[in-house]
């Protein structure tokens, strides 16, 4: 090879090189890092006051062989409190504390205290937009309370606190369908929309002291537990109050975000207003249209589903297509009177959590444009009446034609 | 690299420094013949000179030159001393040397191979090959007689490359064994085996195989060319022959495929790819050879060709694990731990906790006390087997994590990594798998998956430039002819693969008629195929 080669080749490499320089300075070890499993965020004397759980992986996260074992007396997260003018601060802040470095990616959820849902949550979901490590798909709840206790609540069944009140959000979204679970991309999304509203399901201890011994999770029925509540409504950037969890349900078939649910309703409508019955909703869309009555908008809510009869406490004769229609029936009421209180609670607040901004926005564009124009949205949206209509269907009814309790009285 | 070339055929005609002096006719005094052959061999004491003088007439005067254990001592004492000693005619008085000459050439030796010799040199040569010298007083001529015939090994299971459904037997160190057995199998007259003596000092035969018209013209020239280049003096193994021939540069992939496999190299052979025997060891060569080559295992056409397409696929992914496995763990648990899931991030955490030592020294750590595991398991006697075994498995599998050296799952990535490397077929690809792992690994623990991709891909572009003997080393797949991918990734049935799969190298390319897939005969009658016709259709 001549020299000219060679040295061609010489220079090509320099610049190789240099990409090898530029590695080595973010790498970590696992055993240095401060694995979070979930933050909360209260503010406090004009302050930040961030709490952060950490996992320890060496109580035995998973189960580590003979190492571990499962009652011993470290607990498998801990927390620290910390706090700061900014976010950073009290995240940097953790140093002065902990062995570790905070690493954010798995994290799972993050608590908003109400004390910081009153005083505005925009900076937190910019710093979350803005982290490199931080993770947009974390579940966002608002507790009652300094949120940071939340975070101090053993569970059981889960070692690992953050993924299990994910799992619990989850589920819920899909089995229950009471409120959907909020990541903080859709919470970003819904305030930055048209509505500026948005919904957080609220995470609330159910009794009154704090279990964070790890000895009193060897008990079989904690008498304090981490359970979903009521569902917060934030308007702007600040908590403007509460949904029930009935109001949140109603809420939930408003906005299409039912996946199944469970709803209790009388199977005779006519003869008593008993709930003897259940009907799980297995199919469900919501359409939306906003029609321009005059001075204000009506929207008409459709609402069709289909599902399986699972409970019948009353006689009846299920041949009967009668008894049928009369339950679909009963149990369209069910749902409308649950939208219409709703929508009651929803409207008092004045929070648009509906989404109704969207869609007239969508299907109306020049008022949209006055309206924006007039920044009148609000006032127009304390005017809207809604016109909800139901069609449920029973597909099913199981395998007896009768309910239990008329084979007994035969 | 034709500058290297260059020098190699100039070294051609200068001989390298040994003391082999120009060749020496006979003399016609035996008595300074065996002089000058006792100067040249020394008195060795395997060699055995008999003399035979005629008592009547002393013209007639032979001496007998042979290398005990070259030799077949039956084959010496019945067909050259039992007859030349016993003749009447050689103890007859009017005998002369000439006409003994001619007269034990033509008559007297029951020998296949009876050879003239005018030099010492050539004469020395097939003294070393086993012949018995048979010199004369007053010729400038002698005869050799083939009486070779030393200590074989006889034909064993191959041992580095052992199948279960197959031929059972491999190649031993004899170069005329391997031939036959590449003869037995391949019963054409269009097999050609070719000679070649390298090796100043060893004489090494080697023999070239292939099938005329099936192996490229091209490459043969090309392979001939790098053989009567090689000036060396001693070939002791195959893989003397592997580095002088193959494509020049530095890559840390084989271009030659070596096999202790008689049925595996008549399969190259016939797919157009040239043998390369060596005496003295049981390891052929076959090249060209692609990478794909070194994931096909000779079984692969023994069994169905379902489970084979699936075997290769796991070798391939073997390959990968093998390679990379090591590196990821590193890179994922150095730079990108958000790749984990949670669960596995906290458990890997865990086992790290109090591990002083970085991923990076952790991983070479049990690497490199693996790769000193496995030269001891070679090299050590077969009685302290068990012991290297419990050494291993227990002190330092075990007990490093119990001392909180390693982590239990680098224990386990180890092991993984280099269980996966013994799934590849060819040793000698895996054996540069080994190798690039630790490259591998360094650049992860440098440049995290961003590195491992980038090496990658140097990897696969000098893959891509890769030569051997001229066939781009990752054909078909790169330059990509779809046609010849049927026994790349998966390996279709037998009868679907009518043609030879790299055609670019010789002129015939089908080795099978199409349409070769068994069909059964319409219309024809379940379970008896032959029915008799009936009788009414005759029309006699």
């Amino acid at each position: 090879m001549n020299t000219q080669r060679k040295a061609l080749c010489l220079i090509l490499c320099l610049p190789l090189l240099s990409v090898l320089l530029s590695g080595c300075w973010d790498d970590r070890e696992l055993n240095e890092l401060g694995v979070t499993s979930g933050s909360a965020y209260d503010w406090e004397n004009d302050q930040w006051k961030a709490t952060y759980q950490v996992i320890n992986p060496s109580s035995g996260a998973s189960g580590m062989g003979g190492s571990g074992g499962g009652s011993t007396s470290s607990p498998p997260f801990v927390t620290f409190t910390v706090k700061g003018r900014t976010i950073m601060e009290a995240i940097e802040r953790t140093n002065l504390t902990s062995t570790r470095e905070m690493f954010f990616s798995h994290s799972r959820i993050t608590v908003i205290g109400e004390s910081l849902a009153k005083h505005g949550i925009n900076q937190l979901i910019d710093m979350f937009l803005r982290k490199q490590d931080a993770r947009e798909t974390v579940y966002v709840f608002i507790s009652k309370g300094e949120a940071g206790d939340i975070l101090d609540q053993l569970m059981q069944l889960t070692k690992n606190q953050g993924a299990g009140i994910q799992l619990m959000i989850e589920q819920e979204s899909r089995l229950l369908s009471y409120y959907p679970g909020t990541r903080l991309f859709e919470l970003a999304m819904s305030l930055a929309s048209e509505s500026g509203s948005a919904v957080l399901p609220e995470i609330l201890l159910t009794g009154p002291d704090i279990m964070d011994e790890t000895s009193e999770t060897g008990r079989t029925d904690l008498p304090s537990r981490l359970a979903l509540g009521r569902l917060g409504v934030i308007k702007g950037e600040k908590f403007v109050g509460w949904l029930s969890q009935k109001q949140a349900f109603g809420l939930s078939f408003m906005t299409d975000h039912i996946e199944t649910a469970t709803i209790a309703f009388a199977s005779q409508p006519r003869k008593s207003d008993k709930l003897d019955a259940s009907f799980i909703l297995q199919n469900s869309t919501t359409a939306v249209h906003p029609v321009w009555a005059k001075d204000h908008f009506i929207m008409d809510i459709d609402i069709k589903g289909s599902g399986v009869l699972t409970e019948l406490g009353s006689v009846m004769d299920l041949n009967d297509r009668n008894a049928i229609s009369q339950m679909e029936e009963s149990l369209e009421q069910q749902v409308v009177d649950l939208v219409n209180n709703s929508w009651m609670e929803v409207k008092k607040l004045g929070a648009d959590v509906t989404g109704f901004a969207v869609r007239v926005h969508r299907s109306d564009r020049k008022r949209w444009k006055q309206i924006e124009k007039e920044k009148s949205w609000d006032s127009v949206f304390k005017e809207i009446e809604i016109r909800p209509r139901v069609s449920f269907q029973i597909e099913r009814t199981g395998l007896s034609n009768k309910s239990f309790k008329s084979v007994q009285q035969e | 690299m034709p500058q290297n070339q260059q020098k190699g055929r100039k070294t051609a005609k200068d001989p390298v420094e040994t003391s082999v002096p120009a060749p020496l006719p006979l003399n016609p005094s035996l008595e300074v013949n065996l002089q000058e052959i006792g100067k040249r061999i020394g008195s060795s004491s395997d060699i055995v000179i008999r003399n035979f003088t005629n008592e009547s007439l002393s013209s007639l005067s032979l001496t007998f030159i042979y290398i005990d254990g070259l030799v077949n001592a039956d084959a010496v004492n019945q067909t050259v001393l039992q007859p030349l000693m016993e003749s009447v005619t050689l103890k007859g008085d009017t005998i002369t040397a000439e006409a003994a000459f001619s007269m034990i050439k033509d008559q007297m030796l029951p020998v296949g191979g009876v050879k003239e010799g005018k030099t010492l040199e050539v004469l020395l040569a097939m003294l070393f090959e086993g012949y018995t010298l048979i010199l004369f007083e007053g010729l400038q001529v002698a005869l050799a007689a083939d009486t070779s015939g030393w200590e074989k090994r006889s034909i064993n299971e191959p041992t580095s490359q052992g199948v279960i459904r197959g031929p059972k037997e491999g190649f031993t160190e004899s170069l005329r064994t391997g031939t036959s057995m590449l003869r037995r199998r391949l019963k054409t007259t269009d097999l050609r085996i070719e000679e070649y003596k390298i090796g100043q000092r060893t004489q090494t035969g080697i023999a070239i195989i292939y099938l005329k018209g099936i192996a490229s013209e091209q490459v043969l020239t090309e392979i001939r060319r790098r053989l009567d280049a090689i000036n060396t003096d001693a070939i002791l193994e195959s893989n003397y022959i592997e580095e002088f021939i193959q494509d020049g540069g530095l890559t840390p992939f084989p271009t030659i495929q070596n096999t202790e496999r008689p049925d595996a190299v008549a399969g190259g052979i016939l797919e157009g790819q040239i043998g390369i025997i060596i005496d003295g060891t049981p390891f052929a060569l076959l090249a060209p050879s692609t990478f794909f080559n070194f994931f096909q295992s000779s079984e692969d056409y023994y069994q169905r060709y379902d489970i084979s397409s699936f075997l290769r696929l796991i070798r391939y992914g073997a390959f990968f694990v093998s390679m990379l496995l090591p590196a990821l763990y590193i890179a994922v648990t150095t730079f990108h731990q958000e790749m984990l899931p949670t669960t596995l991030l906290i458990s890997l955490a865990a086992q790290r906790e109090g591990v002083p030592l970085p991923a990076l020294a952790e991983a070479l750590l049990m690497e490199l006390t693996f790769d000193v595991l496995r030269e001891a398991g070679v090299r050590m006697p077969r009685t302290i087997g068990p012991a290297i075994s419990i050494v291993g498995a227990l002190v330092l599998g075990q007990a490093a994590v119990q001392a909180g050296l390693v982590s239990a799952a680098m224990v386990i990535v180890v092991s993984f990594t280099a269980i996966s490397n013994f799934v590849i077929p060819s040793l000698a690809i895996a054996n540069s798998i080994r190798l690039i792992r630790f490259v591998m690994m360094f650049i992860a623990s440098t440049l995290g998956l961003f590195g491992i991709m980038s090496f990658m891909m140097v990897l696969l572009i000098h893959m891509a430039g890769l030569r051997s003997f001229g066939v781009p080393y990752l054909s078909p797949v790169a330059p990509m002819i779809p046609r010849y991918l049927k026994d790349i990734f998966i390996r279709v049935p037998l009868w679907s693969m009518s043609m030879r799969p790299k055609t670019d190298l010789g002129k015939e390319t089908r080795r099978q008629g199409p349409n070769q897939k068994p069909q059964p005969v319409e219309g024809a009658n379940q379970g008896s195929p032959e029915q008799p016709k009936p009788q009414g259709e005759d029309p006699e």
